[in-house]
């Protein structure tokens, strides 16, 4: 199907493949339980010992659930709800995420993390440059913009979500999380990132770049050294920030040729995993893509396809979720 | 909205500096964009342009209206920009309303012409009906959706688009008896059109200035970092129809005619590329119906 040699589709035929591709993509997920707003939900045969309505449902009479988001229908046990497949990051406890520091506010800093309202990151759950230990003075608050500011982006970990208000708290409290620089961020919808046993990943060589999967679907490509197992230098601190502007051209390369292949994924509502990256970033070198052709409809055709061919090839229909 | 970090501006400005932006283009290059035809059946022509994030929706309605007091000869064409409050939370209410007034007039200067028809996209004495009396005005109408950078980039290849897609009906002009005016007959075919000629039509090539260095079609990350902008409108020919400076900072004149001489050569790639996705989206339209 690939021809590494051969002539560029044109972008009628890629168009034409494009709309294959997706039809094919479409059919694998026909099998899914896919509600659309209003829809009633078919509860099946089991529904006899009574519903629970969940997030994203509403009672339609006796015994009868409707959808109020589009999404997918989950169950556990009795409680039936829609998970919205398109919309803002819901926390779960322990998911990796990056976020973004909007405002200093009282012993803590309020975090942009793409959710329904803005997490908190409690200076107390935070570790100091040096692992030293905080004193609990006014003047360490007072000192809270020297070890992140205003825009700043931070890896973090979900500690605890509020069960009444749905309040996040987030924590650093290992030395992989922290401020994050001499990288870029590229932006996908969260349900695009699926919860991973490994959300600091680095990608072997000839990409030899990291990345850190937020589950909230902001995506960190960085250095390498930021993701290595030992994490951040805990001498070195997080004020290390060095002229992290001058990056290696040769690294910069592989960090946007990354970076592009998330963004491709993500035009195709592909999810975005590292063995998905990597073969988007493998195939772009085969077919011998520029970095900045990579989102061109051409070669986006050319990732469909591959994808289409995929999961024919595998058969009966893989679930693009799970 | 919040904005980007210092290390990320740091990283931006680096890979600018080191002609490798954050994604893989060059300094000068574009991002790909797609073009679609026919999206309004109301208007006259229309076409929804979509370069890299920022999409926009442009529309031509042509009505008939009064030919301009000095110059009874011609017809007219106006131009505005509204920025939907979806492009963006800071367009949010009147949020938007600064920048499409910058944006439209930015627009006037590239495509308008003198007051005198001059140098205008389109033949404004072609668009006479009746000297003097009738006359049509092409309103061109742009609509932005969604707001990713250059938008008055983006706004102007919908604008050349929705040009070509536009048809005018032909009017008959009906002998007035005696002292009483004509009466003017509207052919409603649709086959028998009156087509605008986009041949001289100019796009606007934006070189937006981030440290010591401009960049084509800046994204809105990029655009937050930038100091100043020229906006360079580029006819076929490679003449330059318009310049506009936005921006607070000032740039030096020996970079501006730098950045004329590139706008003109980015101008001439870009004009070939719009013309090729504007006959594939009209292929594309015919193979439609």
């Amino acid at each position: 199907m690939l021809q590494p040699e051969g002539p560029a589709p044109s972008l009628d035929e890629a168009a034409a493949k494009l709309a294959e591709a997706q039809a094919i993509l479409q059919s694998s997920t026909a099998s899914l339980p896919l509600v659309c707003l209003g829809d009633a939900i078919d509860l099946g045969a089991d529904a006899e010992g009574g519903v629970m309505k969940g997030h994203g449902t509403m009672m339609a009479g006796e015994a009868q659930l409707q959808a109020t988001v589009c999404g997918l229908v989950e169950r556990v046990n009795k409680l039936v709800s829609v998970r919205a497949l398109k919309g803002r990051y819901t926390a779960q406890v322990g998911d990796v995420v990056v976020g973004r520091v909007t405002e200093v506010a009282q012993k803590r800093w309020k975090m942009d993390v793409n959710g329904k309202q803005d997490a908190a990151l409690l200076l107390a759950s935070v570790n100091l440059p040096g692992g030293v230990q905080r004193r609990r003075t006014n003047v360490d608050e007072l000192n809270m913009r020297e070890l992140y500011q205003e825009n700043d982006l931070i890896s973090a970990e979900v500690q605890q979500i509020n069960q009444g208000d749905g309040a996040v708290a987030l924590h650093t409290r290992s030395a992989k999380y922290g401020k994050l620089q001499g990288g870029q961020l590229v932006t996908v919808a969260p349900y695009l990132i699926k919860r991973l046993k490994q959300h600091f990943v680095a990608l072997a060589a000839p990409l030899d770049v990291g990345i850190i999967l937020g589950c909230n679907g902001y995506v960190w490509i960085g250095s390498k050294d930021l993701v290595d197992a030992g994490g951040r230098d805990e001498d070195e601190g997080m004020e290390a920030a060095g002229p992290s502007g001058q990056v290696d051209l040769q690294l910069r390369e592989r960090m946007c040729r990354v970076a592009n292949a998330v963004r491709a994924l993500a035009a195709l509502g592909l999810p975005v995993h590292p063995p998905a990256i990597v073969e988007v970033c493998n195939l772009s070198g085969l077919l011998r893509v520029e970095i900045k052709d990579m989102l061109g409809p051409e070669f986006l055709a050319q990732v469909a396809y591959r994808e289409a061919d995929r999961r024919q090839a595998e058969g009966d229909a893989q679930p693009m979720d799970h | 909205m919040p904005g980007l970090s210092a290390a990320e501006l740091s990283f931006l400005e680096g890979g600018i500096a080191q002609d490798l932006r954050n994604d893989g283009r060059g300094r000068e290059d574009f991002r790909s964009f797609s073009i679609q035809l026919d999206v309004i059946s109301q208007a006259s022509g229309s076409a929804r342009v979509r370069l890299g994030a920022t999409d926009i929706l442009a529309s031509i309605k042509a009505e008939l209206g009064s030919p301009p007091a000095e110059f009874p000869h011609l017809g007219r064409l106006e131009l505005a920009v509204e920025i939907s409050p979806t492009a963006g939370p800071e367009f949010e209410g009147r949020g938007g309303e600064e920048l499409s007034a910058e944006l439209g007039k930015a627009l006037e200067r590239s495509f308008a012409g003198g007051a005198n028809g001059t140098g205008a996209a389109v033949d404004l004495a072609a668009l006479s009906v009746v000297e003097g009396k009738t006359c049509w005005v092409l309103y061109a109408d742009v609509l932005v959706l969604n707001a990713d950078g250059n938008i008055l980039d983006a706004s102007a290849i919908g604008i050349k688009a929705a040009l070509s897609n536009t048809r005018i009906p032909k009017v008959e002009v009906l002998a007035g008896e005696g002292d009483e005016e004509g009466e003017l007959e509207l052919n409603d075919d649709p086959d028998e059109c009156a087509r605008v000629s986009t041949a001289a039509v100019p796009l606007i090539v934006t070189l937006t200035k981030v440290g010591r260095h401009y960049i084509a079609d800046a994204t809105g990350d990029e655009e937050a970092q930038m100091s100043s902008a020229l906006s360079v409108a580029v006819n076929e020919k490679g003449q330059l129809c318009g310049v506009t400076k936005r921006g607070s900072a000032g740039i030096d004149p020996s970079v501006i005619s730098d950045m004329l001489s590139v706008a003109r050569r980015i101008g001439k790639r870009l004009l070939a590329k719009v013309d090729a996705e504007i006959s594939l989206a009209e292929s594309r339209l015919e193979s439609e119906t």
